[in-house]
């Protein structure tokens, strides 16, 4: 369902400590225009469970959520 | 069966229940301040009400002595704040980084090694002069209806036996704050892959109660554990005699082993390293700060706020309270100040 949807920016959270995944998707989040879609690459399932909830309070919306590997996924938001 | 034997396989349950269930106190103590989510410290609450029941029970029953944690005001203060500031700072709690090892989370492991080589300084080790500065454990003779483990006549400070009062009262009126609690606290919405916080909260108190009717002493913990495995690995031991690993180190391995197996079930292991090398250096100070915290506290958060809030024990609500702010005080300065 996301694939012909076009990012316009892209965060590659894989790697990356607890929290860091939701502060820095809720950073970019923030500064993006209406209409804008983040690609976030991540690979902890816990920040892939929280960040749909986390995103609605500053505006955001989780399109798909699209496993891309063992323990990977691309998640799109848009900015509402 | 060898207490060492159960200890893992304690161990292992409580890292299929930590790993299935995604539990970190961290991310439970910080979500509520931070994006205002409570799934995960409902998780929690819920497990610490399940054990506050299971608890006393069992005590009254006469199958365990409760045993709190000592009273050292000055020790859960400090300790439950570094410990709080340490958790941001390594990515995870005690218990968090224990499991994510087992998930394959080099990170956790740097924590993990710094923390236990932390702690073990401070119990019995180079840094155990720092003990000296916190003072004296402050206990009571009171002992309730016999049901607290007593040494000399003294007694663990807990709520119910600072008011000489039935543990059960005490138990009874938290269990009830906390029931109402968790019904009426609307939960943040979260779809999730693993076990929802009424299953993983149900299944994490009841590991804990399993895990003191096995080790009589105490329920689950983790400082202990990791200054167990540091210690005896590294000692000058005599190989005449057994060697000394214990229920609570062998219940480390087991956590880790158990999360390892979890993860490779749902297909969630995998070998994650950070991009930015700062990380690691990140991480390994907050295991310094946790093995510190926790090592002078007499515990880390499985060992104070799992496992210490269910016997309403006053050095675990001092700690659990000290360590909220050390974990928001550096969840603001390292996420929300700009």
């Amino acid at each position: 369902m996301g694939n012909d949807v076009k990012p316009t920016y892209t965060l590659d959270e894989r790697g990356e400590v607890c929290p860091v995944p939701d502060v820095d998707t809720r950073r970019k989040l923030k500064e993006m225009k209406s209409g804008e879609i983040l690609e976030v690459l991540i690979d902890y399932a816990l920040s892939k469970e929280r960040i749909p909830s986390g995103v609605k309070e500053i505006g955001g919306e989780v399109i798909s959520i699209e496993e891309i590997g063992p323990s990977e996924w691309r998640i799109l938001i848009k900015k509402l | 069966m060898d207490p060492r034997v159960q200890g893992l396989l304690v161990g292992i349950l409580f890292g299929i229940v930590l790993q299935r269930g995604r539990i970190c106190f961290n991310s439970a103590i910080r979500d509520v301040k931070m994006t205002k989510d409570n799934y995960l410290a409902k998780l929690a609450l819920l497990a610490i009400l399940v054990e506050t029941v299971g608890f006393q029970l069992a005590a009254q029953l006469g199958w365990i002595k409760l045993n709190p944690i000592a009273f050292v005001p000055l020790a859960q203060i400090i300790g439950g704040f570094l410990f709080g500031m340490g958790m941001v700072l390594a990515g995870g709690c005690a218990s968090g980084i224990t499991y994510r090892i087992g998930e394959g989370y080099i990170t956790a492991f740097v924590a993990a090694v710094f923390f236990g080589v932390t702690a073990s300084a401070v119990r019995g080790g180079p840094l155990s002069f720092v003990n000296s500065w916190m003072g004296k454990p402050i206990t009571t003779t009171n002992n309730p209806g016999g049901f607290y483990a007593s040494k000399d006549g003294a007694v663990n400070l807990t709520l119910a036996n600072l008011l000489n009062i039935n543990p059960w009262i005490v138990a009874i009126i938290f269990a009830v704050i906390l029931l109402i609690v968790l019904i009426f606290w609307k939960t943040t919405e979260r779809k999730v892959s693993g076990l929802d916080w009424v299953t993983g909260g149900i299944a994490l108190g009841l590991v804990g109660i399993i895990a003191y009717l096995s080790q009589k002493t105490y329920p689950l913990g983790i400082t202990g554990g990791w200054v167990n495995l540091f210690r005896t690995t590294t000692a000058n031991l005599d190989l005449t005699k057994p060697i000394p690993y214990n229920w609570m180190g062998m219940e480390i391995v087991g956590i880790i082993v158990g999360a390892y197996l979890a993860a490779l079930f749902a297909k969630e292991f995998r070998l994650r390293v950070p991009k930015d090398p700062k990380t690691f250096v990140q991480v390994a100070v907050g295991g310094i700060l946790m093995g510190f915290g926790a090592g002078s506290a007499g515990g880390c958060n499985i060992g104070h706020i799992l496992s210490g809030l269910p016997h309403l024990a006053i050095s675990s609500i001092i700690f659990t309270v000290f360590t909220l702010f050390g974990n928001w005080f550096m969840v603001w300065y390292l996420f929300e100040r700009r």
